[in-house]
């Protein structure tokens, strides 16, 4: 990736769109949005002191919607380019409101709130199309109660929960124990401050709350004004206190999720969605408990399959590998039902084949491997090109030419072509680079 | 030559210039830069230093090339992050501003320092003063260094004329790129040859032909069949080596070689009753149908037969696929005959794969799933298997028996891998230099492979890799020359008493034993300056250029 | 002829293909919507089949 931000040959556009492209293989003239970013890219070094004192928390589209990131952000930390990209919709200032803490901040004078977006055009003798593929809304699967069971959770999500670099820092945390732990840290915030306003009557009157509330109770205090906020204010805080001491004794019982299940061809593999079998997978659900067992060794994971599709260089013994040494066990069948449980432990419901019976169990966590969905952006994408899609949505080749599309001079690598995991897409991309180079020569040797 | 470099910029009294780097406030934040900067002004030598916001930015590059010019720089030493990411950049703008980049030195105060003395600003103020200063005293030592250029054939090896090799060759010689095309057999075109028809339904020999012809006709293609490539010597850029035909060898050269070999069904010698009549595997099917020989209307295939097993553990990744295939094509041609598939996991990954069998189901063909541990038993004209599903044992009588068996590596797989000096991996298939990230190339530089030799692929996949493996190739020989770092090795042949240990330390095989002068010798072209023979040289003969002992020893000193 | 080449979408494909193309000395245009290359890799914690670092 670092390479590709800093080969002399390698003009790189980021956050910029293709809008236009006229002309025919050789010489397309292309036209190219880029977008404001609000951030000079040549001043901008990356330092991130913009982002820490942005006072606007979004919720962090790279980490899956879990967790929060600034209205300025760089897309991950160690992104290319560096630069830092004020998002428009959040931003106070870019909203007629009074702020530009980032512009002072910047001691490299990179911010610019009249930035405006720019149009470049291009001539170019060949393009290629790596737009990759969009993640399964598995929301659209009801049985699988995706949106109401907060630990049913996506591998992507997933994977972001595993990361160091994601928002639980690399521990299992279940977002359904998450989401008490951040309230708690809220009412530990209100009861901080209503802690300091009783603090003010306290002084006034020289007098704990606590006495003067029994006092109060017993109606020693009349009705005076003060009186009766002070006892309002002094019920609302025990309140938010019984309230957060439930919530603790709750939390001390929280563990990181060590008993998973991995729900295969969400998606994928069947008639109302995705026909196709999205490929990858098989592989990244086992990976994703190899790699859980390896944070917790207790860590045990049921993967839930059709199929195991493991047929990469070396995956069948991954797999193997991964069974024997990492707690995995394989169980075949479409799951058919996600229910929820006690304590926000998600139940699978599912046939047992061997005993065939239908089975429940719960899990602390369940992972949905969701289908490599065709990108949106790639039906706009062929429109704007004028190369055609195949029936499942991704852009048509030929099986002898694998990564030509039907408009010459335009190839196709990676997702965008059909699901394919890294090792597939990258040697698909010196294909993709190949054919591009042979075109670009035939033109070399008519002129 | 050397010497006049050597007068280029290393006078008597070198000229320092030290720049310290504030990364924001990555290193500024948890030192002090300031202090940091005027106690390098006090070192000997130093002339110069600056603090920058950041000296990667373009005002700090501008910055140093600007005082190279004013101050008459002789060396540059940069204190910020990893020389790792920001060496090539600072170096080659020494370079530009007349500096050879050879006498520039970075010393780690980030990723080294602040970074791990967050917290403790006293202290790791202190040890960035002690990095600078050895950075210092090291860079008094440097000498100028001259890139290493050589020369490059602009010309392809490629060994194996089936779908891959055939793809290779066209593509590289559609890109001007001149091919020798060696392959074993008598005929180009490999295991296509043998197949009846593709899954889209092409005939396997019109699809092939078409291909055969096209590079047949191209005139920078030199195809030798029924040859052999009998011995190679050289390196990345300028290999050479003997094409035996048969009747006569015949000397080559090329700057770069793909091995595309290919890889073959697996003979079941008895397994499930094997015996080529009544008992076939899925390319003697093929033969049958192409020639119109197959009369049995109750087939029952077997799946993973050899493979997935303990002693074979890898799956084949287009066996699934060929059957479903086939039993399509005999569905469609004989609509009322019985095809079973005894299956443990259905490969059929992706678009087109997957849609084939949700096709086949259609069709009425029957899968069942079999356990590893329990296979179907083949007897009389009977198929018998446990079916997991339904919890009993089942029986299909039939009246041919068809095996998916694995594609295994061509069986002089290892002879070539011995004459290339490449390595296979466990199963006896080529290893490639990662396996996600660099899945055409070899480790070693200028070689390259692609298709079935590196691990079972379909036709459609063996011909992408065939045309990809052209651009990686591409990669080197379109360039005039080949141009490496100056930071390599070398072995002083007055001290060298022969005992080989650099040989066997060097990962990249650079070192060979010179018999006539009974020393080692460091193929520079090949060495990529790691500096394990410097290390484990016992007589101190083997020398890192950059990191030689007076240089290494001055730092230390400095400490 | 026109030596330059557009890319559009810089993930690991898109990536790979630029630096192949501009290792064989053609000029680049790599096109990523995000304010960020890299695509899903980026995401990933670990990759099979290696389980090294995805970046
Ligand atoms: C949870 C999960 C785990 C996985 N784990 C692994 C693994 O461990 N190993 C493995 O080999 N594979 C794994 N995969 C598969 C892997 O993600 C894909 O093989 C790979 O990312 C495909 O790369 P790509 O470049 O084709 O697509 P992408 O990574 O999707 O990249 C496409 C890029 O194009 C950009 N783009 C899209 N449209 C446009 C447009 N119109 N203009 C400009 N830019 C555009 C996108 O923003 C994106 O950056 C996993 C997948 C998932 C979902
Ligand atoms: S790879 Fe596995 S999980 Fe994914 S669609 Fe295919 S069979 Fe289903
Ligand atoms: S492709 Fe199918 S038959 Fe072949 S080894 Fe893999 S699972 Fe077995």
């Amino acid at each position: 990736m670092l390479d590709a931000g800093r080969h002399p040959n390698i003009d790189l556009m980021a956050y910029s769109e293709v809008e236009s492209m006229e002309g025919e293989s050789g010489a397309f003239e292309i036209r190219i949005c880029r977008k404001a970013r609000f951030v000079n890219e040549d001043q901008c070094t990356g330092c991130g002191t913009c982002a820490e004192k942005c006072p606007i928390q979004v919720s962090d589209s790279f980490n899956m919607g879990q967790g929060t990131r600034s209205a300025i952000y760089s897309w991950f930390a160690q992104g290319i380019p560096s630069t830092h990209t004020i998002d428009a919709k959040y931003c106070r200032q870019l909203n007629g409101k009074k702020c530009g803490i980032c512009q002072k901040v910047c001691q490299a004078d990179a911010i610019d709130f009249n930035q405006k977006d720019k149009i470049v055009n291009l001539t170019v003798g060949a393009v290629i199309v790596a737009a990759g593929y969009d993640i399964f809304d598995p929301s659209r699967i009801p049985e699988y109660r995706y949106r109401d069971q907060p630990n049913v959770i996506t591998s992507m999500e997933f994977e972001r929960l595993l990361s160091a670099g994601g928002p639980t820092a690399g521990h299992l945390n279940r977002p359904s124990d998450r989401t008490v732990i951040e309230e708690i840290a809220v009412l530990e915030k209100k009861a901080k401050k209503s802690e300091k306003m009783l603090g003010k009557y306290e002084e006034k009157y020289k007098m704990v709350s606590e006495r003067f509330y029994r006092a109060f109770q017993s109606g020693e205090h009349g009705d005076e004004k003060d009186s009766v906020k002070w006892a309002d204010k002094y019920k609302a805080y025990l309140e938010i206190k019984s309230k957060r001491e439930a919530l603790k004794t709750r939390a001390e019982r929280f563990s990181t999720a060590k008993n998973l299940a991995f729900i295969q061809c969400v998606g994928s593999r069947d008639f109302r969605f995705y026909q196709f079998c999205s490929g990858y997978c098989c592989m990244h659900s086992i990976k994703e408990a190899i790699i859980a067992h390896e944070h917790e060794p207790e860590t045990r994971s049921v993967i839930f399959g059709m199929d195991i599709r493991a047929v990469g260089k070396g995956f069948e013994e991954y797999k193997i590998r991964g069974g024997n040494h990492s707690n995995i066990s394989y169980h075949r069948g479409r799951v058919a039902e996600i229910r929820g449980g006690p304590d926000n432990h998600p139940v699978v419901i599912y046939e047992d084949t061997i005993s065939q019976t239908v089975k429940k169990e719960a899990f602390d966590m369940v992972i949905l491997a969701t289908a490599c969905a065709p990108g949106k952006s790639l039906k706009k994408l062929a429109s704007v090109l004028d190369a055609e899609l195949d029936e499942f949505g991704f852009l048509k080749t030929n099986h002898l030419q694998p990564v030509d599309t039907t408009r010459e001079g335009i190839f196709v690598c990676g997702c965008a072509q059909s699901p394919m995991d890294i090792p597939e897409s990258v040697s698909q991309a010196s294909s993709a680079a190949s054919r591009a180079v042979q075109v670009l020569m035939t033109y070399r040797k008519v002129s | 030559m050397a010497d006049q470099i050597k007068k280029e910029n290393a006078e008597e009294k070198p000229r320092i210039g030290v720049f310290v780097c504030d990364c924001g406030s990555n290193i500024a934040g948890h030192l002090d830069c300031e202090s940091v900067a005027e106690y390098a002004s006090t070192l000997p030598g130093v002339v110069f230093t600056k603090e920058n916001l950041y000296t990667c930015s373009e005002s700090g590059i501008a910055e140093i090339q600007q005082s190279i010019k004013e101050h008459h720089l002789t060396r540059v030493v940069v204190a910020s992050c990893s020389p790792r990411t920001h060496q090539p950049l600072f170096a080659g703008s020494c370079a530009q501003a007349g500096l050879n980049p050879y006498l520039f030195e970075m010393v780690n105060i980030r990723d080294q320092c602040s970074w791990v003395h967050m917290g403790q600003r006293e202290n790791a103020t202190e040890k960035a003063k002690n990095l600078v200063r050895m950075g210092v005293a090291k860079s008094v030592t440097l000498e100028p260094q001259k890139e290493i250029e050589s020369s490059l054939i602009r010309k392809v090896l490629v060994i194996g004329g089936g779908m891959a090799g055939l793809s290779a060759a066209d593509a590289f010689a559609a890109m001007g790129i001149e091919v020798i095309l060696v392959e074993k057999s008598g005929a180009l075109g490999g295991l296509l040859r043998k197949i009846n028809r593709l899954a889209n339904g092409e005939a396997a020999i019109d699809v092939i032909s078409n291909l055969i012809e096209k590079v047949e006709s191209r005139s920078n293609i030199s195809v030798y069949t029924g040859s052999e490539v009998k011995s190679i010597g050289g390196y990345i850029g300028n290999f050479n080596m003997t094409v035996s035909t048969g009747d006569k060898n015949i000397e080559e050269s090329a700057g770069c070689v793909v091995v595309a070999t290919g890889a073959l069904p697996w003979v079941p010698e008895g397994l499930y009753g094997y015996n080529g009549e009544g008992v076939i595997t899925q390319i003697e099917l093929e033969d049958r149908l192409k020639t119109g020989a197959l009369n049995a209307s109750q087939i029952v295939m077997i799946q993973c037969a050899g493979a997935r097993t303990n002693n074979r553990e890898f799956c084949s990744r287009i066996c699934c696929m060929t059957a479903v295939k086939n039993a399509l094509i005999i569905k469609e041609y004989k609509p009322d005959s019985e095809i079973h598939i005894l299956y443990r996991d259905m490969q059929m990954y992706g678009t087109e794969k997957e849609k084939m069998l949700w096709d086949a189901r259609g069709k009425g063909i029957r899968f069942h799933v079999f356990d590893k541990d329990k296979p179907p038993d083949v007897k009389n004209g009977k198929v018998h298997f446990f079916q997991p599903l339904l919890g009993e044992t089942r029986e299909i009588p039939c009246d041919l028996v068809v095996l998916s068996t694995p594609l295994l590596p061509n069986e002089n797989a290892r002879n070539l891998a011995r004459t290339f000096r490449v390595p296979v991996d466990q199963n006896g298939f080529f290893l490639e230099a990662h396996a996600k990230l660099r899945p055409l190339d070899f480790a070693a530089d200028g070689i390259f492979l692609c298709g079935s030799a590196r691990y079972p692929a379909t036709t459609a996949e063996a011909r992408s890799q065939g045309i990809g493996v052209a651009s990686r190739a591409a990669g080197i020989l379109f360039k005039e020359k080949l141009v490496t770092s100056a930071i390599v090795a070398g072995i002083r042949d007055d001290t060298c008493v022969g005992c080989m240990i650099c040989l066997n330390a060097c990962p990249y095989q650079a070192i060979s034993f010179n018999e006539i002068s009974n020393v080692c010798e460091v193929n520079v072209i090949l060495c990529k300056g790691c500096g394990n023979c410097a290390a484990a040289c016992p007589s101190h003969s083997a020398r890192l250029k950059g990191f030689m002992q007076k240089q290494v020893l001055a730092q230390i000193r400095a400490f | 002829m026109n030596k330059d080449i557009l890319i559009i979408g810089a993930g690991i494909a898109g990536i790979q293909a630029s630096l192949d193309l501009a290792e064989m000395g053609f000029m680049v245009h790599l096109v990523e919507q995000l304010p960020s290359i890299g695509g899903k890799m980026a995401q990933l914690d670990k990759t099979f089949p290696t389980n090294d670092c995805a970046i």
